[in-house]
């Protein structure tokens, strides 16, 4: 999945370097004191192990291989932030010293396989964990199960990203770059399906092989946690945590998504037009428009998208207080 | 001694050409920012000549630097699927004339990066990226983790010896489960013995007084080679995007 330069259109190569930047700076601010010092040598040492686990190849059928990403494992393991840096790691080691990947597509491929690909990974692992417990436990196979989907999902997200930014790039390059949708999305959609399966299997085995043997060493794992009350716990749960890395996960397409959207009318504006049917004056003029150019557009979205989201937390907090009640006499 | 302990005794698999050439004895922050300035440009330009004329500077300097070029062409071969599925794909739907420029320009900005990689010792490489003020705490990951990606990577052959040895054979699909299995474990033996051995290295560290930042495990200066290496392909990339510009007609 890793992309060379010359490749991208370099108005997208610059938006990847410009998110993956904002979200690494995010990232050492927020946990950077976590791992300095006696963390250091450890998460180096995780990076490293992910490293060489990417050099183990499965088989995948008709005499094809496939290998690790990791980016769920090592979520899952030592939790998405300490992932995040780990990963962005290895893939400059990659780049730097094997020439894997490139300088210009570093911001990409890092967005794609070091946020992305531990994001959604370790997001949906929560949330399938949360819904899979009963009573704080589950059994082996579920938790198998949970473990071998996220990691599915990590490799399926963060391929579909790495076919959208090849489509949008020959999209706005008028194919100068990038690969067409029409061959970037079937091809990278369906090889990856497929290696996604190996890399659910291989992660949920390495998994039940560290519970067993090494169970410390899954420094993300913590069922002693105690459930915050109120505001906190809608903040600071892990469910909450969860929907957040998932919201990011979208929110890192929409600067790539307003630059290949179309101009052009949409299904109903386009029937009124051609049945020469004029829009009447709304009783209530909203004070926000989504504006005429691309960022003004981009701050619409992103403005629009967290209104949303906070709208959607709201509402899960809500339910589950109501449900929480009518359980409790 | 902090940082020979991690930069470890012996040469490094990796870098056993770095030593031997010309190009691997220029200081790292030349060879980045010459490399890297070349790379930025040839990778926005569009115009057909200057594509393969930036492709004809990349060719020279990966002859010019005198690495085996065997080695080169390898680590070539392990960038060019992903190559050719982007020149294929806009061969078909651009026509041949755009599918051979999108090889030419991926070609030019790989193999400078080549050149540096395999040219350049890790640590200087990642001194470099320090001294261009990259944060600390992403330098000494990355120079822990090559030293420890070479101790697990020794590890992993023997594991992989001993499977062997043992009668085992990597199945042939996603199906053989029991194959699916020791992959697995084969790979969270990796992350085990890792973790043990992170533990054993991290206490040696701090017996010689780790206190988080390794510093450059050796002085170097910018020398008139150095200026020179960079300068001309600054240069050259600046005549490029001039062109690629229309400011020069």
């Amino acid at each position: 999945m890793h992309i060379p330069d010359g490749l991208m259109d370099p108005t997208v190569s610059a938006i990847g370097w410009i998110e993956f930047l904002v979200v690494l700076g995010a990232v050492l601010l927020l946990a950077g004191n976590r791992i300095k010092e006696k963390n250091l040598p450890r998460v180096a040492v995780l990076s490293a192990g992910i490293f060489v686990a990417q050099m183990i190849n499965f088989p995948i059928g008709g005499g094809t291989t496939g290998h690790l990403i990791g980016g769920a494992l090592f979520a899952i393991i030592a939790g998405p932030m300490v992932a995040i840096i780990g990963m962005t790691v290895v893939l400059l080691i990659q780049a730097l010293m094997f020439g894997d990947g490139g300088i210009t597509a570093l911001g990409l491929n890092a967005l794609n396989m070091a946020v992305i690909a531990p994001l959604t990974g370790w997001g949906v692992y929560t949330l399938l964990k949360t819904m899979t417990e009963k009573g704080g436990r589950r059994s082996s196979v579920a938790g198998g199960f949970v473990v071998g989907a996220a990691a599915w999902a990590s490799v399926f997200v963060a391929a579909a990203a790495c076919a959208a930014e090849l489509a949008v790039s020959y999209a706005v390059s008028s194919g100068a770059y990038g690969i067409a949708a029409t061959v970037s999305v079937p091809a990278m959609l369906g090889m990856y399906a497929v290696i996604g399966v190996g890399e659910g299997i291989i992660t949920a085995g390495v998994l039940a092989y560290l519970w067993s043997v090494l169970p410390d060493a899954i420094t993300s794992a913590s069922p002693t946690r105690k459930v915050l009350p109120g505001l906190r716990e809608l903040i600071c749960g892990n469910t909450a945590r969860a929907v957040v890395a998932i919201i990011v996960v979208f929110a890192l397409a929409l600067p790539l998504y307003f630059l290949y959207a179309s101009a052009g009318k949409d299904g109903l504006e386009k029937t009124m037009e051609n049945a020469n049917v004029a829009e009447g004056e709304p009783p209530l003029a909203s004070p926000f428009s989504y504006g005429q150019d691309y960022f003004s557009a981009l701050f619409a979205g992103l403005l629009g998208f967290l209104s949303v989201a906070l709208v959607a937390l709201g509402i899960m907090k809500l339910v589950r207080m109501r449900g929480s009640r009518g359980t409790n006499p | 001694m902090i940082v020979v302990h991690v930069r470890g005794q012996g040469n490094n698999r990796l870098d056993e050409h770095a030593s031997e050439v010309w190009f691997g004895r220029l200081d790292a922050r030349a060879k980045l920012a010459g490399v890297f300035a070349f790379i930025v440009v040839s990778a926005i330009l569009t115009r057909a000549e200057l594509v393969f004329a930036s492709l004809a500077v990349a060719l020279t300097m990966t002859v010019v630097s005198m690495l085996p070029l065997a080695h080169l062409a390898k680590m070539y071969l392990a960038a060019l699927p992903f190559i050719l599925l982007a020149s294929v794909s806009v061969f078909l739907f651009g026509g041949w004339e755009r599918g051979i420029q999108m090889w030419a320009r991926t070609s030019a900005c790989v193999l400078p990066l080549l050149v540096l990689a395999a040219g350049t010792e890790s640590f200087d490489l990642f001194s470099g990226l320090r001294r261009f003020r990259v944060p600390a705490i992403i330098t000494t990951l990355l120079m822990l983790t090559q030293r420890y990606i070479q101790l697990l990577s020794e590890e992993l052959a023997r594991m992989i010896l001993a499977r062997k040895a043992r009668g085992f054979t990597e199945g042939r699909s996603l199906l053989d489960w029991y194959g699916l299995r020791i992959i697995s474990y084969t790979a969270g033996m990796v992350l085990v013995r890792s973790i043990g051995r992170g533990d054993r290295i991290y206490e040696g560290l701090k017996g010689k007084g780790f206190n988080g930042e390794l510093m450059p495990w050796k002085k170097s200066h910018i020398t008139v080679l150095d200026t020179s290496f960079v300068s001309s392909l600054v240069i050259v990339a600046g005549v490029l995007l001039t062109l690629q510009l229309g400011v020069v007609q």
